[in-house]
């Protein structure tokens, strides 16, 4: 009998700590610092323990129902703990106070629990075996939490789960000790339908979990998210608020479907209008299809090539009702030939010539997206321009990332390209960057001529795109090259720069 | 599609969350961190020990009997090694239109330090890995890379240049830029590195640090610079009053990853060369994922006809005018020789060898692996992997992603080149101790080494083959660069003339620049001495 009571004793130990990490944990992930957070969680949980053990005088009669409550409220507080702290910081603007409560709450509870055990057990024991026993395997429970966080649970369950867990493994302590201490308990039935019933809203807990943590994530997005999927290349999320989609790439915002009809219109019509004779066009990134809506508005193009990376995004935009509404199905056109490669390697063993080239890549965030913004790749790039052919970049902001957007300017002119730099306001990025470029010796004259159905440009706004005020003015650059990616390095200062 | 990051103020989302990790690499990222260690698994790992060469080196200096020769060939230059001092030796006879040569290469493939090996997803060195930009002065190193249009017009080709991140360092639990220490330092250690690179750029106005080395030390060494070559660059340190931990680990790094050898062990004239030779036109190094196998591969293609595989040379004797080479079941006779080969191996092969001509040579043992893997490990804190990647403060040199030089925007699986030079214990004992513990013993070390980096490395890996050489380089111990020995290596021998050493071990520094100049200048001298005795052989160019 001992030994079972004394399991029961380690168990009970091990949750309360492992409650008292999460809440550590949890806080230094989601407010950083993580010495401040354990420091100032364990003082708190410490300090309520201590409050409990005071409290624990007031309890006179009934000591085992007591403590088998106490260790259903244990139970559904620790083992919520996490989720509700997730939820809370998504959610509302009171994370540290709920925080602190919780803390506190399971502090006192648990601090209770040995105070009451030690009463308990004072008529079964000699007081000194008691006094020993119960703290020898009230520490060796502790051991054991602290061990098993780091190397099992939080790695194997995260920090949801494992809450849930120990919450579990505190109302089926609860449960054995209705049949432990039946003896000194007058009613036990109750007390266990009690159990039975926490039991089950954790186990719904546990299968919940994934929900939690989903509608943790979804907080980062202003919107409702319609849909999300991980790709082997990227996170792909869409979010949704009234008549507003949007599309973000690994969290980056990459349209609001409210104004990107000014984002791409700008992209494509400078460029393509200005040459009647352009029969071919090469998309580079773009797997929204939402470019390629555009070029579609020229009856002279006969065929269209969008080169994208990932598959799941221009299946998505083929099939998509509500993405192909924004689209206008353009992803099924028959002019148009999608091919899922990586951009740089597939122009390295392709043959094909174009009349124009949209390069529209995600901004140039990582080395491995720089690579796609240096001089190496621009004059692989112009190799298949035909001769009076015109590629357009989309080229970041000239306002808020001057530096880069100067930057990919000069890139595309060390690539041996003359650049024609010109610049929109779209409204849910802020001013807007491109650049034209073509062979040295080409010409360019703004279009005379847009198709009819435009909702933004104009033929004589045109010219005015590639006036830059003062703020957006050249500045010295030096080019991205392969062997030195100062695009990325100046991208990242810009617009650390601007979100502080 | 375009654009920027949500934080971004016309983009703002209510509420963001202080980091860009996102849950999942959080919870990976802190629960390593917690417990500093990774979850064991029992995913297997193959691989084996690889391009082994010490038993038939063992052969060679046991003087195992091998058979009579059975056929006979004759050659006005027979050069002996093809690793890149012999395979620049024949480029260099091929130039002048002398094709009266052949080449001996005992192993299967040719290369010797540029060895390369290739599996489904990339090429991969063995050895040597990139050459730093050569300046104007390495007019041999230029004329090559033009050849094989890595330059040209003046400017090198960018995607044969390091690409950006070139190097980062893992200290103090973190990634940072570049090699130097940086995270950590007090002001009284950025003064020691300042006061440090100001030493290495008087140096390097002195001209006497140059690459090929020859020509710097024929240049008049003053002084203080002469003797650095009689105290190791750790005693120099001292004796400069720059104590500073990190600027000690930097140096010994910088002596371990070209010298095999540590700062204790290491002329100071040879550390200082480390950073008072180079000065970058552009940011590099060269480097191809197959290393320098990229160069090898190129002089073999053009080089084939000349070589000879699989010859183990056992003897070379030299009666009256004539060399007497033995390889194989051939005996070749040649009016010169070019002896490529690791210079140590000299006087077991080669009859009449003054012992007192290699008895400095000291050695430094090395272990290379090449790991191939499923699926790249999680990054700590969000950073990129970079091409060369080094750990502070461990007995490694860290390793090198052989696929860095790829256009690709996303790449799934890798293959990493690791490298080991054993420079804790003497050459001696480390060579024993590498050719003593099974493939597992390596394994297991070089695993438990990443692992303080990469945490999950163990689930990534599937594949992890070694090489190891028990003398991989040349070490430029203290006192060799200015010894007499060394010096009489580079110039003709009584009873062996017409035969020239060409190893970079007469440089005492193991670089392919080196080992270019050696081949080049003992395949010269070959011609000028044939050309002289021989009219018919005589070159046309």
């Amino acid at each position: 009998m001992p030994a079972l009571l004394f399991i029961s004793i380690l168990l009970i130990a091990a949750c309360g700590l492992i409650y008292e990490l999460i809440a550590g944990a949890l806080a230094s992930y989601l407010l950083g610092d993580s010495i401040t957070q354990f420091s100032t969680i364990i003082g708190s949980y410490l300090f309520a323990m201590g409050i409990g053990s005071w409290l624990s005088r007031y309890i006179s009669r009934g000591l085992v129902t007591q403590f088998i409550w106490i260790e259903l409220m244990v139970a559904i507080f620790g083992g919520f703990s996490s989720s509700i702290l997730f939820l809370t910081f998504a959610y509302t603007q009171g994370f540290r106070i709920i925080l602190y409560f919780i803390v506190i709450a399971i502090g006192m509870l648990v601090g209770l629990e040995i105070p009451l055990l030690m009463r308990i057990l004072k008529d079964r024991f000699e007081f000194r075996d008691v006094v020993a026993h119960v703290l020898t395997f009230d520490y060796l429970g502790a051991l054991g939490a602290s061990l098993l966080f780091p190397i099992v649970l939080v790695p194997q369950l995260g920090l949801v789960r494992s809450a849930v867990l120990f919450g579990i493994v505190n109302a089926a302590v609860a449960l054995w000790g209705t049949f432990l201490f039946k003896d000194q308990l007058r009613s036990p039935q109750p007390l266990r339908v009690a159990c039975l019933l926490v039991l089950t809203l954790l186990c719904g807990g546990m299968a919940g979990a994934k929900h939690v943590i989903a509608a943790a994530d979804d907080s980062l997005y202003a919107d409702e998210v319609i849909f999300a999927k991980d790709t082997r290349y990227q996170r792909i999320v869409l979010t949704r608020w009234r008549d507003d989609t949007r599309l973000f790439l690994n969290s980056h915002l990459q349209f609001s479907s409210r104004d990107e009809y000014r984002y791409h219109e700008a992209l494509v019509h400078p460029g393509l209008a200005a040459n009647s004779s352009a029969r071919r066009v090469l998309v580079l990134g773009g797997g929204d299809g939402l470019a390629v809506r555009e070029i579609l508005k020229y009856p002279n193009i006969e065929s269209i090539t969008l080169v994208d990376l990932d598959r799941q995004m221009t299946d998505m935009f083929r099939s998509n009702d509500v993405l192909t509404k924004l689209n206008g199905g353009s992803l099924a056109s028959p002019k148009l030939h999608v091919i899922t490669a990586d951009a740089f390697p597939w122009l390295e063993q392709s043959t094909d010539m174009f009349d124009f080239a949209i390069v529209d890549f995600p901004d140039p965030t990582n080395y491995s997206l720089g690579k796609l913004y240096t001089t190496a790749f621009y004059r692989l790039l112009a190799k298949h321009i035909s001769a009076n052919g015109m590629i357009v970049v989309q080229s970041t902001s000239p306002m808020f990332a001057r530096q880069s957007y100067w930057t990919i300017v000069e890139t595309l002119k060390q690539a041996g390209l003359q650049t024609f730099p010109y610049h929109t306001y779209v409204p849910s990025f802020g001013e807007w960057g491109f650049v034209l470029a073509n062979a040295k010796g080409a010409t360019y004259s703004p279009p005379r001529q847009l198709p009819k159905d435009l909702r933004f440009l104009t033929v004589s706004a045109i010219p005015e795109l590639f006036e830059f005020p003062a703020d957006m003015q050249p500045v010295a650059a030096e080019a991205n090259r392969l062997n030195d990616q100062n695009l990325v390095r100046h991208y990242d200062r810009e617009w650390r720069d601007i979100s502080h | 599609m375009a654009r920027h990051q949500p934080l971004a103020i016309f983009a703002m989302p209510k509420r963001s969350k202080p980091t860009q990790l996102s849950r999942r690499e959080f919870l990976a990222a802190t629960s390593a961190a917690l417990i500093g260690l990774g979850m064991k698994t029992d995913k297997p790992i193959a691989g084996e020990f690889v391009n082994e060469s010490f038993q038939l080196g063992h052969m060679l200096r046991d003087r195992t009997p091998f058979p009579a020769p059975t056929k006979k060939e004759k050659f006005a230059i027979v050069i002996v090694g093809g690793g890149m001092a012999g395979l620049s030796a024949a480029w260099q006879l091929e130039r002048r239109s002398f094709r009266d040569f052949v080449l001996l290469e005992m192993d299967k493939q040719p290369g010797g330090n540029s060895r390369w090996g290739e599996n489904d997803i990339t090429a991969y060195p063995w050895a040597a890995h990139y050459v730093p930009v050569p300046n104007a002065k390495a007019t041999l190193v230029r004329e090559l890379f033009e050849e094989f249009g890595a330059l040209k017009n003046g400017k090198w080709e960018e995607r044969y240049l390091c690409f950006t991140p070139q190097e980062r360092l893992f200290i103090h639990g973190r990634w940072q830029d570049g090699i130097e220490p940086a995270v950590g330092l007090t002001d009284r250690d950025r003064e020691q590195f300042k006061r440090f690179d100001d030493l290495m750029q008087r140096f390097r106005a002195s001209n006497n640090f140059t690459i090929p080395t020859q020509l710097g030390m024929d240049i008049t060494q003053k002084p203080d610079i002469a003797a650095l070559d009689r105290v190791s660059i750790a005693e120099w340190l001292q004796q400069q009053k720059l104590d500073s931990p990190y600027l000690r680990w930097y140096v010994d790094y910088a002596c371990r990853d070209d010298y095999g050898a540590p700062a204790s062990a290491t002329s100071a004239w040879a550390g200082a060369h480390y950073y008072a030779s180079r000065e970058h036109e552009e940011k590099g190094p060269l480097t191809w994922p197959e290393g320098n196998g990229w160069i090898a591969r190129r002089l073999i293609k053009k080089l084939d006809s000349y070589i000879r595989r699989n010859a183990l040379v056992h003897r070379i004797t030299k009666d009256k005018n004539r060399y007497r080479i033995l390889a194989g079941d051939t005996e070749f006779t040649a009016d010169s020789v070019i002896f490529a080969a690791p210079t140590f191996l000299a006087p077991y092969l080669i009859e009449g060898m003054p012992p007192a001509l290699t008895k400095d040579l000291v050695y430094s043992p090395w272990l290379t692996a090449n790991l191939t893997l499923d699926r790249l490990p999680r990054e700590i804190g969000g950073t990129e992997t970079a091409w060369d990647n080094v750990i502070y403060n461990s007995p490694s040199l860290g390793y090198i992603v052989a696929n860095h030089q790829s256009i690709r925007q996303h790449e799934d699986r890798s293959v990493w080149t690791y490298y080991w030079a054993l420079a804790e214990r003497s050459p001696l004992e480390s060579r024993r101790f590498l050719l003593e513990k099974d493939w597992n013993y390596w394994k297991e070390a070089i695993l438990t080494d990443l692992a303080r980096i990469h945490p999950d490395i163990r689930d990534c890996v599937s594949r992890l083959d070694i090489m190891r050489m028990g003398h991989a380089m040349i070490r430029p111990s203290v006192g060799f660069m200015f010894s007499d020995s060394r010096r009489a290596l580079t110039r003709p021998h009584a009873g062996l003339e017409r035969l020239f050493f060409a190893n970079s071990d007469l440089s005492g520094i193991s670089i392919f620049e080196e080992a270019q100049y050696r081949g080049v200048t003992a395949a010269q001298q070959a011609l000028a001495i044939i050309s002289g005795s021989q009219e018919s052989t005589a070159p046309t160019a």
